[in-house]
């Protein structure tokens, strides 16, 4: 009998904790605002710094990596809304309060540009890529013989310096891909190491599965989609 | 005692049977449906038409239209067709005198509890058109015209001021600000770009934010709705995460340590930044104070974690590690503090969003090779898969009321976003344009 209770109160206590939460978040999300209210002037301030060193396309790595960061918090709840009234006055509604017109003047296509540069030096180069299986980053036999095919080509064109890319297909999702992705380019990377290449004539990046070879939904594709490619890097 | 050693040791082997049987999901169905009821009966509300104030005919049709579904959307209320249960809703006139006092006496003898109406009109003053728009509520409770609001704007804000007076229905009944004003982030495929944009949440009035011609990628939301953090490919050597502010589209660098720096998440409270990072070899987790630059690093372990989602009261984090193999989702205190892995069943969970009731974790799930959505407590105990079909569902984002998500899906081949309502009813595809959409984010309430 006391078994049952100890059992009921300890749903209760689980039941309660849970409904509890919504009011909790509230509260410290309110409390957030409040303290940060009485800095926010000063704040606002260097956000503005922050974004003019960011827009010129500089990194701001004075704080090993770290730029600079605005206030985020609630500053006021109530949403705007004022309530419904038996005699309501006018409220103007604007559509300018949160979207700035974009700015496309970084879009000059110069990555698209270097992309394809790098395509045809990778092409011209006879460098293979690498396919994975499902799920997997482990490099086949059949990928073993094409990396020992590219580590003689660098070896023999000491001045190459190669970007390997790991890719993904569509399944999965796309933050874990983006690891997966980077998990391959980095077996690929060290693979080349182990068969003698220099680790500072290889980098990685991982585009998980934002930019696909292949655009189908089939397994055809997939299988072309999981990739470890080589990209040789042109200019500096 | 000795019975209810017997009934526990029944019950032990029931569940026990059930968990290998596999018949876990059609019980936690049943649980889940009872756990997310709303604390209320819906309300039935009835639209009476917005009414020709002057200018053209569609006006007052497109803002019926709009609040319309809004009311739908918000489940707070249950929309009830007028006309069809034999309300002459053009006898409710400006809502005072005979003919209007007739509709409200039918509408609650019918049990509608709120009838709303108004009217719209559109003028040229100054060379500038303006649209005017009234909207009044009857209450059948009190048999009373409670109120109304009255708005004016350009006719590019028309879509706006139905979901303002939407939003302030919900607020009068519930008193939560509503969701009809709240906005989804995205990402959009441009050319070979993916760049940001945001939209109103029910997939109108797009605009692109982002436009560096390459990846941009997994927007999410400040508390104060006025930025965006996302990962941004700018230079293609190094994944850094960048903020937007979208009152200015000003655009800069805030982590920038080498290597991926992906899935970054701002506390409820903005003071802190998680976000996952691989420049110290595999991708850890690490928090930013924003305050003082400070970054701690969160997780230790050779293996990928990644996807941190804060609890709405700012003191846990929910993320994904594949130190098991493949990923799962795993618990901790927002310092890195007793971690512990939350899913069990299935090979691979991922992408998991804290409900911003704290009840709920949402998530991708692999079922039988198809990635859907699912959604488990925080103490594991109760879990639901939301979607089914064919199709790659993900990135889950929770509406602020925690009664809908955004996710994207390949469900009708190219990649779209979709709404669903929490208990996996009524999806809606918002987005139609463009080749490839992903990545929502759906904004807190103003």
């Amino acid at each position: 009998m006391t078994k049952t209770l100890g059992i009921y109160s300890v749903m209760l206590v689980a039941s309660m904790a849970l409904i509890g939460m919504p009011g909790c978040s509230k509260k410290s999300v309110q409390s957030g605002g409040d303290s940060q209210s009485t800095q926010g002037m000063a704040k606002k301030g260097s956000s503005g710094n922050g974004g003019g060193s960011g827009s010129s396309g500089t990194t701001d790595s004075s704080r090993s990596g770290v730029g600079s960061f605005p206030d985020t918090g609630v500053q006021s709840a109530g949403g705007g809304l004022r309530g419904l009234d038996k005699n309501p006055s006018e409220e103007r509604v604007g559509n300018g309060t949160m979207l700035a017109k974009m700015d496309p003047s970084g879009s000059d296509g110069r990555q698209l540009d270097e992309i394809r540069a790098e395509q045809a030096a990778s092409s011209a180069a006879g460098l293979r890529d690498v396919l994975f299986g499902y799920d997997s980053w482990t490099i086949s036999e059949e990928g073993r013989q094409a990396l020992t095919r590219d580590a003689e080509w660098m070896k023999s064109n000491p001045g190459a310096q190669v970007k390997v890319e790991g890719h993904c297909d569509e399944r999965g999702t796309a933050d874990y891909n983006l690891v997966l992705g980077e998990k391959r380019a980095k077996a690929v990377r060290n693979y080349l190491v182990e068969l003698g290449i220099g680790a500072n004539r290889l980098s990685v990046v991982s585009y998980g599965k934002e930019r696909p070879f292949c655009q189908e939904h089939a397994e055809s594709c997939y299988q072309q989609n999981r990739r470890g490619h080589l990209a040789l890097k042109t200019g500096k | 005692m000795t019975q209810v050693k017997l009934i526990s040791a029944w019950l032990g082997g029931v569940l026990l049977i059930a968990g290998l049987a596999g018949i876990l999901e059609s019980w936690a169905a049943d649980v889940f449906l009872e756990a997310t009821r709303p604390d209320f009966q819906k309300i039935s509300l009835g639209v009476a038409g917005i009414q020709n104030g002057g200018g053209p005919d569609w006006l007052g049709g497109r803002i019926e239209e709009v609040l319309k579904k809004d009311v739908k959307r918000s489940l707070v209320f249950d929309l009830v067709d007028l006309p069809g249960l034999g309300i002459k809703t053009s006898d409710i006139g400006n809502g005072v005198g005979a003919g209007s006092k007739a509709v409200f006496k039918q509408a609650a003898e019918k049990g509608v509890s709120v009838l709303v109406w108004g009217k719209a009109g559109l003028k040229e003053a100054n060379k500038e058109a303006d649209v005017n728009m009234e909207g009044f509520v009857y209450d059948s409770g009190s048999d009373e015209v409670v109120g109304g609001k009255r708005y004016a704007g350009s006719p590019s804000v028309v879509r706006l001021m139905a979901h303002r007076f939407a939003d302030e229905l919900v607020f009068r009944y519930t008193g939560e600000p509503g969701i009809a004003r709240t906005k989804i982030a995205y990402v959009s495929e441009q050319g070979a770009a993916r760049e940001l944009f945001v939209m109103d949440y029910d997939g109108h009035d797009a605009r692109q934010l982002t436009a560096d011609g390459f990846l941009n990628l997994m927007p999410r939301w400040s508390p104060d709705r006025r930025f965006l953090v996302f990962t941004a490919y700018r230079n293609r050597n190094t994944q850094d995460i960048d903020m937007i502010e979208l009152a200015t589209g000003k655009r800069w660098t805030v982590i920038s340590l080498g290597g991926l720096n992906i899935t970054p998440a701002l506390s409820p409270d903005g003071n802190f930044l998680a976000f996952a990072s691989s420049h110290e070899g595999n991708s850890e987790l690490y928090r930013l104070d924003t305050r003082t630059k400070a970054i701690q690093r969160l997780t230790v372990n050779p293996s990928g974690d990644l996807s941190p989602s804060w609890s709405p009261n700012g003191r846990e984090l929910v993320f994904v590690s594949d130190r098991g193999g493949g990923p799962q989702l795993f618990l901790m205190g927002s310092d890195g503090s007793n971690v512990r892995r939350l899913t069990f069943e299935g090979d691979y969970n991922a992408a998991p969003v804290w409900s911003p009731r704290g009840n709920w974790i949402a998530y991708v799930c692999r079922v039988r090779k198809e990635y859907k959505l699912c959604i488990i407590s925080p103490d594991g105990q109760k879990r639901m898969q939301l979607t089914t079909g064919p199709g790659v569902d993900d990135s889950p984002s929770w509406s602020p009321d925690g009664r809908h998500l955004v996710f994207s899906s390949t469900a009708d081949g190219k990649s779209h976003i979709y709404m669903i309502n929490a208990d996996g009813k009524d999806i809606e595809r918002l987005t139609f344009e463009g080749t490839h959409n992903s990545a929502p984010s759906w904004s807190p309430a103003s």
